[in-house]
């Protein structure tokens, strides 16, 4: 029996079944009510991501889309921690600004 | 097809099959649990385990070579990637919601917290005594 008649449809199928499961961390992306469900729905599409990478290099034979993956990985890592950074100073920037704002006011009113 | 690749054949399908009822898992809570912080402890479980599982079944496939140990490097690096990223984003969580102490307690400082797990370890160990005596 030829090992590409078992290997090739089973990668296949793997390929769809983690097909649905990314359109399914979509919509929790989608549908999240604040930016960590966002941020963390992006992570979790990225995990099976590098697994679908993974498998396209076994299904095609291509042993350098692994590296892809570990780049993938480290890209989705380094995204997610500046992201929540540049989220946090953003907030408090403007948390900043307000109170700058009411104290002015304050001021301006003594 | 031999015996030997027969076993390599079946072994690799039940680490697959693990992991991807691990990312079945994943979603099932994500979409279970009603607050980020809870969400976040179901997602962080796929970042680690569920692709270990998935990868060491690929590397089953794959046999001895270079492809190999590159998926065990993605396998290390997220070992040590997805606790950071998921405690970047509680800290991202904590720092921006006003409204945090709806969802869980909160302790402004942290002697307080100290002083009420004192207190509650010194209560488990007089009704242990009690119980020991009766």
């Amino acid at each position: 029996m030829n090992k590409e008649l078992i290997y090739h449809p089973l990668f296949i199928f793997l390929l769809i079944v983690l097909s649905f499961m990314l359109l399914v961390c979509l919509i929790r992306a989608v549908k999240g009510p604040r930016v960590a469900d966002r941020l963390m729905a992006v992570n979790m599409m990225g995990t099976m991501v590098m697994v679908m990478i993974s498998i396209l290099a076994l299904l095609l034979r291509e042993g350098y889309l692994v590296d892809i993956c570990l780049i993938y990985a480290m890209i989705s890592f380094l995204s997610v921690v500046v992201i929540s950074k540049v989220y946090i100073g953003i907030y408090e920037e403007q948390h900043h600004s307000q109170e700058n704002t009411e104290g002015g006011n304050a001021d301006e009113r003594g | 097809m031999n015996a030997a690749e027969w076993i390599r054949l079946i072994a690799g399908c039940l680490f697959i099959l693990i992991g991807m009822v691990i990312f079945f898992t994943e979603l099932f809570g994500v979409f279970h649990f009603k607050y980020v912080l809870n969400r976040m402890h179901a997602a962080a479980m796929g970042d680690t385990l569920g692709i270990s599982a998935c990868l060491i079944g690929l590397m089953i496939f794959s046999g001895l070579n270079f492809t190999t140990l590159k998926m065990f490097l993605v396998i290390v690096f997220l070992w040590f990637a997805s606790p950071v990223s998921s405690h970047v984003l509680s800290r991202l969580e904590a720092a921006t919601n006003d409204n945090l102490s709806a969802h869980c307690e909160i302790y402004e400082d942290v002697e307080i917290l100290e002083r009420e797990l004192a207190a509650a370890e010194r209560e488990e160990n007089t009704e242990g005594k009690e119980e020991s005596v009766s």
